[in-house]
């Protein structure tokens, strides 16, 4: 018996599975720009999330415009869609300040005038945030940060026990190491333990020495986890200590009851900072300045702080009164009250350090290091 | 002629040609194309370069990939047609018809129910302080880490191949020439010897078949070496995902896909090769 009436369709299916680049490709690569013109809707490149009601929605009023927003996830896919869409697609982009410098080289972000956003009412460590300017002039404003360190179960370890990276290598640890599957935390946790600072700016001994560092933890790892595994992965006991994630993920769980903390080490931690820019050659200047300033006033920071699935730290002053005036508990939980510890509390010690790209190395052989890693 | 019963076949037959082209060759042709492409800037830029191809066939990262998701897939099919086999004939041979319906109803519900819904629930069962772990430990036992490992990711390859191995082997089952097992039977032969002798010769196409579906299932799948396993050790899929993930790299993904298509090309022309052996057999006892 000959079944030819199958060949075709596992082909068509192996063909669909094998070949999700290509849709993917597609899918990241299309953006109608039948609205992109539309003074009245603001196209904003975006993380996803960013465009819900809570956080746009008096804006959107007062304005009498639509954001209409285009989500990634990750800078990596960022850069795809910007570059492959035509110019004008987009009006405004958040984007994770490590990639400010490629859109800078790459000419899609436009200079910003320091005098138009509330830059002096920013914690003073943050008015001139490094990765924002280039020669002398500023091309993106921050609107929220958080830090990364050593996430942990507290059921199984006492922040004495997790105080230094060195407890990832533990033998309580066998096993239960989970990774989130991003090269750049994670590898940036493990240069940290290594004492490099900055850890992403290293040269070819020391990138060397990281990547022997991280590969001694194979057997220590559980698995290798997505955004939507980490939290599962925290919950149900299979990551009991993560490095290179932070209070993005675990102030959520413990709010639900997850015994789960997060610390900075002895040896320090990543910030990673979101910033809005306006996109190169947009007709839409003003109404994207007004975005901008939306978002960095007192009410648009606290509804960034406080937005249900992801809450973060921010940069503002008056954000950060606004919040303790009105939402109390909230202030404490974020560690943003104006007296006693609060989230500056870390910067201020110098203990953190900024999640950066590569510099003396390629993405690519990071990256390289990172797969080999997890299929050892 | 339009009217001819020679000309209506081939008229009726374009729309499934036009599809095949546009929805299966044209991508595939672009897929293999893109290969030879270069990602400049985050920006996909034609090109023939070679590189990709190298890069990734003589990576460690590659070649271990690729035995581990061979190792796996290969187990997942003995398993699923040793499972299969047994349950099918149960199934087939000794249930009444009445049961016979219950238990293909069963089979085919979890076919069209949402695989990812299922291995959420599986994570739920195996997982460190999930059902089965409380249940062991109330007796003491545990907590076994049963989640995230070589059983785990054949738990979730098992739910996504066996109901559909079953099906099949149950519905070649039933085809068979109820005469011949009755022959079979009339001439003094014991119930092993009729499954070895007439019924396995009788379904070797839908063995084959069978295998070659729960290979090709397993070898493909993300979600369960991701959801199962973590990622630990990564397979193909997961591997084309991590490319493109970090540094855009669709032409290195390609070649991982083109390469996967190749050895899924290879295994069917496998599968096929089987299956036509019996009738090559038949026809040379003739």
């Amino acid at each position: 018996m000959r079944t030819p009436f199958l060949s075709g369709d596992i082909s068509r299916r192996s063909f669909l599975k094998a070949g999700v680049a290509a849709g993917a490709l597609t899918a990241t690569s299309r953006w109608s720009s039948a609205q992109a013109d539309d003074p009245k809707v603001l196209n904003y490149l975006s993380w996803p999330g960013n465009a819900d009601p809570y956080l746009v929605e008096q804006f959107e009023k007062e304005n009498g415009v639509k954001i209409r927003i285009k989500e990634y996830v990750g800078g990596d896919q960022m850069l795809a869609v910007i570059n492959q869409s035509p110019p004008g697609s987009f009006d405004v982009v958040l984007a994770d300040a490590e990639y400010m410098h490629l859109l800078h080289a790459a000419d899609f972000i436009e200079e910003m005038d320091p005098a138009d956003y509330p830059l002096k009412d920013y914690w003073p460590e943050f008015q001139k945030f490094p990765l924002h300017w280039f020669d002398g002039k500023l091309y993106g404003v921050m609107t929220d940060f958080g830090y990364l360190g050593l996430s942990y179960n507290t059921k199984e370890f006492t922040p004495k026990e997790v105080a230094s990276y060195a407890a990832l290598w533990s033998e309580k640890a066998k096993g239960k190491v989970g990774f989130f599957d991003w090269y750049l935390p994670s590898m940036g946790s493990i240069s940290l333990s290594n004492g490099n600072r900055p850890p992403f700016d290293i040269d070819e001994a020391h990138f060397e020495a990281v990547k022997e560092k991280l590969f001694s933890l194979k057997q220590q790892a559980s698995g290798f986890y997505t955004i939507a595994d980490i939290f599962s992965s925290l919950t149900n006991g299979r990551a009991q200590l993560v490095p290179g994630i932070g209070e993005w993920i675990t102030l959520g769980l413990r709010m639900n009851g997850v015994p789960v903390d997060t610390i900075i080490p002895e040896e320090g931690g990543l910030q990673w900072t979101e910033s809005l820019s306006i996109v190169k050659g947009t007709p839409k200047r003003d109404l994207a300045r007004k975005f901008i300033q939306y978002t960095t006033s007192p009410e648009g920071q606290v509804k960034m702080a406080t937005k249900v699935d992801n809450k973060k730290s921010i940069p503002s002053i008056p954000g950060w009164k606004l919040l303790n005036e009105t939402m109390t508990k909230e202030a404490e939980i974020l560690r943003m009250t104006l007296t006693g510890p609060n989230v500056m509390d870390e910067y201020k010690a110098k203990k953190i350090q900024f999640r950066q790209l590569p510099n003396q190395q390629e993405i690519a052989d990071w990256n390289d290091v990172w797969s080999e890693f997890k299929s050892l | 002629m339009a009217g001819s019963p020679r000309v209506l076949p081939a008229v009726l037959g374009i729309p499934v040609v036009l599809w095949q082209a546009v929805f299966f060759a044209a991508p595939l042709i672009f897929l293999v194309v893109v290969t030879f492409w270069q990602v400049k800037s985050f920006r996909l830029e034609p090109a023939f370069v070679l590189d990709n191809w190298t890069r990734i066939l003589f990576s460690t990262t590659f070649q271990r990939a690729l035995v581990h998701t061979f190792t796996v897939a290969g187990t997942t099919t003995v398993l699923a047609v040793a499972i299969a086999f047994p349950a099918a004939y149960t199934i087939a041979f000794r249930l009444s018809t009445r049961a016979r319906d219950l238990a293909v109803a069963f089979l085919v519900v979890p076919v069209f129910s949402s695989y990812m819904l299922r291995i959420y629930a599986w994570q739920i069962v195996l997982s460190p302080e999930g059902i089965t772990n409380a249940l062991l430990g109330s007796i003491g036992i545990g907590p076994l880490p049963l989640l995230g490992g070589a059983f785990s990711l054949q738990v979730g390859l098992l739910t996504l191949t066996l109901p559909i191995a079953v099906l099949t082997l149950v519905f070649a089952m039933a085809g068979i020439d109820r005469t011949l097992i009755e022959a079979a039977e009339n001439l003094g032969c014991r119930r092993a010897r009729v499954i070895a002798h007439v019924i396995i010769p009788s379904l070797r196409p839908a063995i084959a078949l069978t295998a070659t579906t729960s290979f090709l299932l397993a070898f493909g799948d993300y979600i369960s070496p991701l959801f199962m396993t973590g990622s630990k050790p990564p397979t193909l899929s997961i591997l084309i995902v991590d490319t493109v993930k970090s540094g855009s790299q669709w032409p290195r993904a390609s070649v991982i896909g083109v390469s996967m298509l190749v050895m899924l090309a290879l295994v069917l022309g496998l599968g096929q090769f089987l299956s036509r052996g019996r009738a090559a057999r038949k026809e040379a006892t003739r």
